[in-house]
């Protein structure tokens, strides 16, 4: 470790004596036999750059070490008697910036450094946009970024006018903006209106490509719901559609597809139901189906966080006040039906009918089965009900029937 | 004298070529190992100098296996492929072990026709048989065959003393190294060590001139004498041994083995898992069975004495877990590591040479002449055709093991695998098969893409998996639980893995898949669906690696081959000789000690036909026992057995038949009603546990109270039901099931709805994804999140929104620190969330902290690992801040919300509800999110439950849930300071897009509850669809 230490200030005091050494030659440079010819210091990119020099002794042909941004390089010496020419390579030669260059003389030290600039004319223009959809309301943005280039893809110099267009709807707007540290931006804010906006931009009469910006709405504000349904019959079975009016954002937009609505039922039993509904044009449908007992509901609907609807109120009339039961087959056969629905029709199949067996007043038993045709039948097997004496209670459509010490055999 | 050839060993060389030749072509690739030897050959032929490979379990070294097989593979592979490799070694194989047998039993009884025998038995021998065709053991193989080309050179060289026997048996003791580390070590032994007492008692017996007069002492003189030759062979053998795959012992010192012990059916008590004595005892053991009175009692004569002891051990070890012996005698550790079928190969393939003495006694010699004269030669013929019809049915039966119990899938065709992942840079992630079997090795070997799984456990270096007792997460289902529970944490926070892509050739997995956030992308042609995980970034470009030693590489690289071609060397020219008979050369020494067929004993004759007879009955006893338990409607239980057994296999058509007929459901009636029940249980369980309780019976009916366990993907189910049975003509039958008659209103339903398309890439070009073609991230909004105490562990609860106006996929990453901001854990939402959101819609979401359970393997690990009763993390220090990082990510897919709750109920603990599929969808699996808020309407507690049935289109399901009970919930911290939404501030996001937020929005509609800790409930739904259309 120490070693390394002591490596490194060698190393150190090296540099600086080096560098001082360096500094002293300086000052020889008018004596030495090398000048420099070219006197030209601004190139533009692409021109072909030779570097001449002339030399008093004939023998003496130093290499040339140049180094800009994209790298460094040592040229060759070209002799043409006394002068001496170097020519950078083209891709030096192609790239903005400073390059600096510098004489690998023994005697003496000559160095320079030349500037390169771009071109005048845009070739492409670099475009960048971001993000590309935003919210309508004016305060959301986006970002278009443009960096004019020449031919060999170099920036142009710092403020260089660039001109950013955009249409939205039925107006274009368009704006100046210069570049800084080579780049131009605009930060394009969206309006109150949601659509598509197009934007492009244009410097020294060349032309960028289109870029797409879709205005997305708001968020939605308050609207209404209505519900529609077949009859107002709590048969269990229909379905009743709620829907909502045309979502919209605080400035008239029609909220995204897609849009997320819950629709909350608080039944009269304070329970929480609920259905949901995605929005097409701004509508959102939702479904539920009827209860199978009487019931009053009331109806909202959330875009939570965001916006909600009315409360509305819906009632569903029992379908059938009474039903019927009868024990067969040694009692051990219960058949419930007919169940008969509002017209006196045969309920729809799938009706669920609750049989509760009890014995000394303890459950033994629940037993769950679905009307068909408007009956349903309960069996009662000697090995699970022994015979013996048994209460019922039979419970459907939110009604219900009990039937006491009924013998099996 | 001139040396005839032995035609014998002709034959059995061109019989084994042909037969073996012939079908390795339809078997090997369906081995249990052949393709994993395949994979590692496949490394070799890309990087032979390089011992780590990135492809499996995110880098492992394959140091960790012997070479030299795999490096003759991949030498193959160089002229026509890999599978050509494998095919041409596998043929070498079968050469080498027949001509071994041939050896090996003229070095055991000096006798070159019954050396001709033995070897012709081999090749139909069924250890053999299953060994290559069954389990693909080829390194096995080549191991144990040059072990018995070098039993001749190591007597010869102790019992002549010349050097060049040293070499010559040296030189294949390297070559059996080099291919099968187990071998020479065992083989050292059990075959070697047994040799060295023959060859001392042979050295003796030419001392005293006969064998009876070999004493003890005259053995002990004889030991002494050859010491010297002993020793320098045992010396030698063993820098041989360690020397030459000297890296492989170097990286076992410095990575052991300290993974949880995988089961292996080798390890099974055989007499309660049949299956396992099967496979692992009665096949490798074959015929031999009925022999071993003959190969014991030839064992145990006096120069083969410590053979004897030799095959006794093997043959005890191999009963792997049926007696305790194993256990005792190799220790705790060794006994779970090693897998203990080995042993009885040992011993059938040590017993070939004793199988071929008693054929060619019985063919040609005195027990021919024996039984002809006691028995007549009628008894004698019909005894000879019934071994062989015996040998040959055990072979047939062997081969076809394969094709009746396949112990892989179907072949999967891998170039539209391999052809996805080489698309669209899918392979700068990693991929993960599911029910792919051995042949992930295959695929692995086609692709450069890497996998998080492996099939060569050993190499495990993810403590995910090294402590769980599974060999591959590919079949985790069939490891139970633990399997799934080592699974669903790759699947949850893949992103650690950089797991993108899953191959599903197993419908199982499909649930768990979705509920931790997976989607489909598509299915490939070969049937095989493709999911995938958004917001998970690529491998990075340098993966690190344990590196080692040039030196170790040079070695690994060098010497397996050049082990060969010294062994080459050194016995071609014997070989050349004995196979061309150039010149005559004297016989070996072996063959000076014949042993005597002319007069086979009585009494072996007998105790072989008593055992004949024990073991027929103890055959005919197993038949009639399996019928009576598997006589489905000999009694009411095994109805039941019978019934869930059908419904688990599917075979609805014995199901059916086992219902009661006096039902009057036909056929086709009861497979439309079995194929409109769908969902978790129906669909997607795996029987693992069933009791049946008579609850009451008489003469004609019964009701059986039916537990069941299931294994499902998601969690373990048991439920009871009650089965009522009838009895007609003598024969139980179940009654038919009620059915849901529930008819919706209309025959014809209509939905729109809004559907999402991402283009991915529109121009095509192979560059980069073009800038513009990224996809803004939908913005969401965390509205709460707390870190709560809940027991002993620890979650971040809360809700989080889609603010966009786009479908999000949400990725929600939690990390817990200390007072110090010292990370103590990192883990990400699973089941307790709706992974893809609609605009603007909410989910609750709760992440549990899983410990990457029991990460020292010494703890103790509950036998029966539950997935629901997830082991929370240890953390050393107390959390007391979180962060929460919320990703989202445009998706189109799994949007389905229109299971809604149609009907509640509240009743003490428990709240009994319908659920209505209002949409055109058949739901799979409905899942329930349920939140508890306080008193003061503040979120508690994020509970789920999955509804076990299925809801098909406009029908209603009924669900019971049970309220947690009993438990204390703290919240730590509830500062939402630390919460970012795709990198952003969440405050500051919410501030932008939602300035004027309605807070706590939905409180008024709450569902209240009678609860002790809490008073209303918020339930949410979300749905899987198994097959979207």
């Amino acid at each position: 470790m120490k070693l390394k230490i002591i490596y490194f200030h060698i190393l150190v005091l090296t540099c600086v004596l080096s560098h001082d050494h360096i500094s002293d030659r300086r000052e020889d440079n008018t004596f030495s036999d090398i000048k420099l010819l070219t006197d030209k210091s601004v190139f533009q990119a692409g021109e072909p750059i030779t570097l001449q020099f002339s030399s008093t002794n004939n023998s003496i042909a130093p290499q040339l070490y140049c180094t800009n941004s994209h790298g460094s390089t040592l040229l060759e010496p070209l002799k043409k008697g006394t002068l001496i020419d170097y020519k950078l390579p083209d891709y030096m030669t192609r790239k903005i910036g400073v390059l600096h260059w510098r004489l690998l003389n023994n005697n003496s030290l000559i160095r320079g450094s030349i500037e390169i600039v771009s071109k005048k004319q845009v070739a492409h223009m670099e475009t960048y946009i971001g993000p590309p959809s935003i919210e309508a309301g004016g305060t959301d943005y986006t970002m278009l970024v443009v960096i004019p280039t020449d031919s060999l893809d170099n920036p142009l110099p710092d403020n260089t006018t660039v001109v950013t267009k955009h249409q939205f709807l039925t107006k274009i707007s368009t704006d100046t903006v210069k570049t800084r540290h080579l780049i131009a931006y605009k930060n394009i804010n969206s309006e109150i209106k949601s659509g598509r906006m197009l934007v492009s931009s244009e410097s020294h009469n060349t032309n960028s490509k289109e870029f797409t910006i879709n205005v997305l709405p708001s968020i939605p504000k308050g609207f209404t719901i209505s519900a529609q349904r077949p009859h107002d019959y709590a048969d269990g079975n229909q379905q009743t559609v709620f829907s909502t009016s045309v979502l919209k954002d605080s400035y008239g937009n029609v909220v995204s597809d897609g849009t997320f609505v819950s629709f909350f039922i608080t039944t009269n039993n304070g329970n929480i139901l609920k259905s949901y509904g995605k929005t097409i044009k701004g509508v959102a449908e939702a479904r539920m189906i009827h209860p199978d007992h009487q019931s009053q509901w009331n109806v909202q609907a959330y875009v939570t966080g965001m916006a909600e609807s009315n409360t509305i109120t819906l009632t569903y009339k029992q379908v059938f006040k009474e039903f019927n039961v009868e024990f067969s087959d040694n009692n051990r056969t219960i058949t419930v039906g007919p169940l008969q629905s509002f017209m006196k029709q045969m309920a729809p199949d799938g009706l669920e009918i609750k049989l509760y067996i009890y014995k000394n007043n303890e459950l033994l038993e629940q037993r769950i089965k679905f009307s068909v045709d408007g009956f349903a039948h309960f069996k009662l097997k000697p090995n699970i009900l022994e015979n013996d004496t048994y209460d019922f209670k039979i419970k459907t459509a939110g009604i219900e029937q009990s039937f006491n010490s009924k013998t099996l055999w | 004298m001139k040396e005839t050839t032995n035609k014998y060993l002709i034959v059995a060389l061109l019989l084994g070529v042909v037969f073996h030749g012939s079908s390795i072509f339809f078997t090997l690739e369906t081995t249990y190992d052949a393709l994993i030897h395949l994979f590692f050959a496949d490394h070799y032929a890309n990087s032979w100098f390089e011992p780590w490979n990135y492809k499996w379990y995110t880098g492992f070294t394959v140091m960790g296996y012997p070479p030299l097989v795999h490096q003759s593979i991949a030498l193959f592979s160089m002229i026509g492929g890999l599978k050509f490799g494998l095919f041409t070694v596998a043929l070498i194989g079968i050469l080498l072990f027949i001509t071994g047998v041939y050896r090996f039993s003229l070095l055991i009884t000096g006798h070159r026709t019954v050396a001709g025998y033995a070897a012709l038995l081999a090749v139909f021998s069924s250890s053999f048989v299953e060994t290559l065709h069954v389990f693909g053991q080829l390194p096995s193989i080549i191991g144990i065959s040059v072990l018995m080309h070098a039993l001749p050179e190591i007597y010869l060289w102790l019992k002549t003393g010349r050097y060049w026997y040293l070499a010559t048996s040296l030189s294949l003791i390297a070559v059996t190294v080099t291919s099968h580390h187990v071998t020479p070590i065992f083989g050292m032994v059990f075959f070697i060590f047994p040799l060295i007492g023959m060859l001392i008692m042979d050295h003796s017996t030419e001392q005293v001139n006969t064998l009876k007069a070999v004493t003890f002492r005259s053995f002990i003189n004889s030991f002494t004498k050859l010491f010297k030759r002993i020793i320098t062979f045992g010396i030698a053998s063993l820098i041989i041994i360690i020397g030459c795959i000297l890296p492989y012992w170097i990286n076992s010192k410095n990575n052991p083995i300290t993974q949880v012990p995988i089961p292996h059916g080798s390890r099974d008590n055989f007499l309660e898992i049949t299956s396992s004595g099967l496979v692992f005892f009665l096949i490798p053991w074959g015929i031999l069975l009925l022999l071993l009175p003959y190969i014991f009692y030839r064992f145990y004569s006096r120069r083969y004495l410590f053979f004897g002891l030799s095959i006794t051990i093997l043959t005890v070890l191999g009963t792997g877990g049926s007696t305790p012996i194993p256990r005792f005698l190799l220790g705790e550790t060794a006994f779970n590591i090693l897998t203990l079928d080995r042993f009885t190969l040992w011993a059938s393939i040590m017993s070939l040479p004793i199988l071929g003495e008693f054929a060619f006694r019985f063919v040609q010699g005195d027990l021919k002449t024996l039984m002809q004269s006691k028995f007549g030669a009628v008894y004698h013929r019909i005894s000879g055709g019934f071994l062989a019809s015996l040998f040959v049915g055990m072979t047939i039966f062997t081969m076809s093991l394969g094709y009746f119990r396949p112990s892989q899938p179907q072949k999967i065709k891998m170039l539209p695998i391999v052809n996805f992942l080489n698309q669209d840079d899918h392979d700068k992630w990693r991929f993960l098969t599911l029910g792919f079997g051995d042949q992930m090795a295959w695929l692995s070997a086609q692709t450069n893409a890497m996998t998080v799984d492996g099939n060569y456990h050993s190499a495990r270096r993810l403590p995910e998996l090294t402590t769980r007792p599974i060999e591959r997460l590919e079949n985790s289902k069939f490891k139970g639980v633990a399997g799934i529970g080592s699974l669903q944490q790759f699947l949850t926070t893949p992103e650690k893995y950089n797991l993108k892509y899953i191959f599903s050739n197993d419908k199982f997995y499909d649930p768990i898949l979705y509920f931790c956030g997976w989607q489909r992308l598509r299915q490939l042609e070969n049937g095989i669906m493709v999911w995938e995980r958004l917001n998970v970034p690529p491998i990075p470009s340098i993966l690190p690696k344990d590196d080692v030693s040039k030196w170790q590489k040079i070695l690994w690289g060098v010497i397996p081959l050049s082990t060969v071609l010294i062994a080459f060397l050194l016995n071609i020219q014997m070989l050349l000789v004995n196979a061309l008979k150039t010149k005559i050369k004297a016989s070996p020494e072996f063959l000076k000690f014949k042993s005597n067929y002319s007069v086979f004993s009585n009494s072996i004759l007998k105790v072989s036909h008593i055992w004949s007879f024990i073991l027929t009955v103890i055959f005919v006893l197993g038949i009639y026992n399996y019928y009576i338990k598997n006589d489905a409607q000999h009694s009411p239980e095994n109805v039941i057995l019978a019934y869930y057994d059908a419904l688990d296999f599917k075979d609805f058509e014995t199901a059916h038949q086992l219902i009661n007929p006096e039902n009057n459901k036909t056929i086709a009636q009861y497979m439309l009603e079995v194929s409109v029940t769908d969902g978790l249980l129906s669909s997607y369980a795996k029987l693992d546990a069933l009791e049946t309780k008579i609850i009451n019976k008489n003469d004609s009916l019964a009701t059986i109270k039916v537990t069941t366990k299931w294994i499902t993907p998601l969690e373990k189910i048991e439920r009871v039901d009650y089965k009522s049975l009838t009895k007609l003509n003598g024969k139980w039958y179940l009654d038919s099931e009620e059915i849901d008659t529930d008819l919706p209103p209309d025959q014809l339903y209509s939905n729109n709805t809004t559907s999402y398309f991402n283009q991915g890439r529109r121009r095509i070009t192979t560059e980069q994804t073009h800038h513009e073609d990224v996809l803004k991230q939908p913005v969401l909004e965390v509205l709460s999140a707390k870190l709560v105490k809940f027991d002993k562990s620890y979650a971040i609860i809360g809700e989080v929104q889609n603010i966009d106006n786009v479908p999000a996929d949400i990725v929600l990453k939690g990390t817990l620190y200390n007072d110090n901001n010292k990370a103590l854990a990192s883990y990400n939402a699973k089941y307790h969330i709706k992974h893809k959101l609609m605009p603007k819609e909410t989910t609750a979401f709760k992440i549990n902290f899983e410990g990457i359970a029991w990460s020292q393997t010494q703890d103790s690990i509950p036998k029966a690992f539950d997935p629901d009763e997830f082991t929370p993390i240890e953390l050393e220090e107390q959390p007391t801040k979180f962060n929460l990082q919320a990703a989202g990510n445009v998706s189109g897919s799994d949007l389905y919300k229109q299971i809604i709750i149609s009907d509640i109920e509240m009743q003490t603990q428990q709240i009994q509800g319908t659920l209505f599929n209002s949409g055109i969808q058949e739901v799979t699996i409905p899942q329930l999110l349920i939140s508890y808020y306080n008193s003061d309407k503040t979120l508690s507690w994020v509970d789920h439950k999955f509804v076990k049935e299925g809801i098909r289109q406009q029908r209603k399901q009924s669900f019971e849930y049970h309220l947690i009970e009993n438990i204390s919930i703290k919240i730590i911290n509830d500062s939402m300071e630390n919460v970012f939404v795709n990198g952003l501030s969440n405050n500051s996001i919410s501030n932008k897009i939602i300035p004027h937020r309605i807070d706590n929005h939905i409180n008024s509609k709450l569902q209240p509850i009678n609860h002790s800790e809490f008073s209303y409930i918020k339930i949410e739904t979300n749905a899987y669809i198994g097959n979207p259309n």
